[in-house]
């Protein structure tokens, strides 16, 4: 980073290797270290993050020592010290850089959080549970759901407005799909594509409309709704 | 399964298709996703005077020793700064609260204590240190992550959801889909018309890559600012970006759409991401090999 780089410079193609290692540095770190400031300064972390904080206004005040920040906060150190800081992909060599910097000397990670069951903050906490060869699988989704026949609405709300949804049900199956009223600020044209698909799915599940998720989600949760009332 | 919640000053929507996946690992897994949401909102939020991102911005001149959660999204913000040649700039927060966007969307809360910034601040006046893990301004400035913390969030989110394969995220406009669909399709995503609130002007099919859109119709005035002078960037009404993550495209989306339509596709070419670009009269640009949806 100290190194100035040109527009066009060897960095260029890189940049999508470097986003990719940002989102592992920050994903491996996990909640409790990448627990922001915000959050800690409610708690007792606020008079230690206080000394750092330069009373006057500073001319052009020194670089202050990490140790000094690491001295504020040494119970810190053993509250964070169990996890090892993680491996990260090293493509990219300021992340290695970064990666071998332990995590606890980090003035904004002092408190151990006492979450609720938080993913443990080191790596790849998801993978707890890795799809087992052959674990007894449960019983499928029934392929298509019968429903009652008739004409249902729902409603959907969004912050935009609301959309209410009309399904019909002919044979056990969604005949048709409709925006019956559109209360939303935009026009609801924008998401005329979406009620078709409806009958063509068999489904709620309709694409998504980027610039219009507002929309989207309105008229989703009002076919849900219309969906529910046909059981 | 699909869930929505506020995060970002936006709806968040998560849904998985389903599978095999046990479905209490599946919920587990969702609420990971969600809460990143809203820790990396608290950690980089312009809006709050006690976010992280604030607490940094009132240090100036003093290495600030940061999570690396706000390490990373400046560090890459900056990073794309230099791409671009300051046409992407994280320190546009000044500006932007001297042009009204003082205001948080979701809440209308209005930002009570505005931070100075130096005549002439801009990215290269941010100090990283990646060995000590701190950020130094060396001027006063206020930051923006807007274009990249929503993006980190939903690609740190799409990290929790990969072990399922299937799935969608779209944190209001910027989406992740990840595998296929219900019918073991790719995605496929619309593109609003830029103009006509009725109306797609495009589909993109899409598999584990995020799309991002930015436009000049969102909200109620242009706000993404030219950085390099200050003014709102008018030449290009809608930037869509279709990338390997949210991270790289919302930035670079935001950042063509600053460069212009010519010069926002070749830098798109040039970083080998997808886009597609639309001016203000209609005039389309796209980059080769962008997949459209039949």
């Amino acid at each position: 980073m100290k190194t100035p780089r040109k527009p066009g410079g060897k960095v260029a193609n890189s940049l999508v290797a470097v986003s990719s290692a940002a989102v592992m540095a920050v994903y491996s770190a996990g909640y409790v270290r990448t627990r922001s400031a915000a959050a800690q300064m409610e708690g007792q972390s606020e008079e230690r993050r206080r000394p750092v904080v330069p009373v006057a206004p500073v001319a052009i005040a020194p670089v202050v020592p990490v140790a000094e920040l690491k001295a504020e906060a040494p119970q810190a150190e053993a509250a964070v010290a169990g996890p090892t800081p993680v491996p990260v992909a090293k493509k990219d060599e300021m992340l290695v850089a970064k990666a071998r910097v332990p995590e606890s000397s980090a003035v904004v990670t002092p408190v151990p959080e006492p979450v609720e069951a938080a993913p443990s903050p080191v790596p790849v906490p998801v993978v707890e549970k890795k799809p087992e060869p052959a674990p007894p699988p449960p019983p499928p989704p029934p392929a298509a759901p019968v429903w009652k026949d008739g004409t249902y609405t729902g409603w959907g709300t969004s912050r935009h407005g609301d959309i209410q949804a009309q399904v019909v049900i002919e044979g056990g199956r969604i005949a048709s799909a409709t925006i019956a009223q559109c209360l939303t600020r935009y026009s609801c044209s924008v998401i005329e594509k979406l009620p078709p698909q409806v009958a063509q799915r068999q489904s709620p599940e309709v694409d998504y409309v980027s610039g219009a998720t507002q929309s989207t989600n309105a008229f989703y949760y009002g076919v849900v709704e219309a969906l529910n009332k046909a059981k | 399964m699909r869930r929505t919640e506020a995060a970002m000053g936006t709806l968040v929507s998560i849904h998985v298709v389903p599978g095999e996946a046990d479905s209490a690992a599946l919920e587990a897994a969702v609420d990971r996703a969600f809460r990143w949401f809203h820790v990396i909102e608290t950690c980089c939020t312009r809006f709050d005077a006690r976010s992280e991102l604030r607490q940094l911005c009132a240090h100036a001149g003093r290495a600030v020793q940061v999570s690396p959660m706000l390490f990373e999204a400046v560090r890459f913000a900056v990073l794309v700064a230099e791409e671009t040649d300051g046409a992407f700039d994280p320190t546009v927060g000044h500006r932007m609260e001297e042009r009204g966007f003082n205001r948080e969307y979701h809440t209308g809360q209005i930002l009570s204590a505005p931070v100075s910034q130096d005549a002439g601040a801009t990215f290269r006046d941010v100090e990283l240190d990646p060995a000590g893990h701190t950020i130094t301004l060396r001027r006063a400035l206020m930051l923006d992550l807007g274009a990249v913390a929503k993006g980190l969030a939903v690609d740190t989110a799409a990290k929790e959801l990969e072990p399922f394969v299937n799935f969608a995220i779209d944190a209001g406009g910027d989406l992740y889909l990840g595998g296929a669909n219900e019918h073991g399709m790719p995605w496929s995503v619309g593109v609003r018309h830029p103009r006509r609130d009725r109306e797609l002007i495009d589909w993109l099919r899409v598999s584990n890559q995020a799309v991002c859109t930015s436009g000049d119709y969102e909200k109620d005035a242009p706000h993404i600012l030219d950085p390099r002078n200050g003014a709102a960037a008018a030449s290009v009404a809608s930037a869509t970006v279709v990338a390997p993550g949210a991270l790289l495209a919302d930035a670079l989306a935001t950042a063509a759409f600053v460069l212009g339509p010519a010069e926002g596709i070749r830098l798109l070419e040039r970083m080998g991401v997808q886009g597609l670009m639309i001016t203000p009269s209609l005039e389309r640009f796209e980059t080769e090999g962008l997949c459209h949806a039949a």
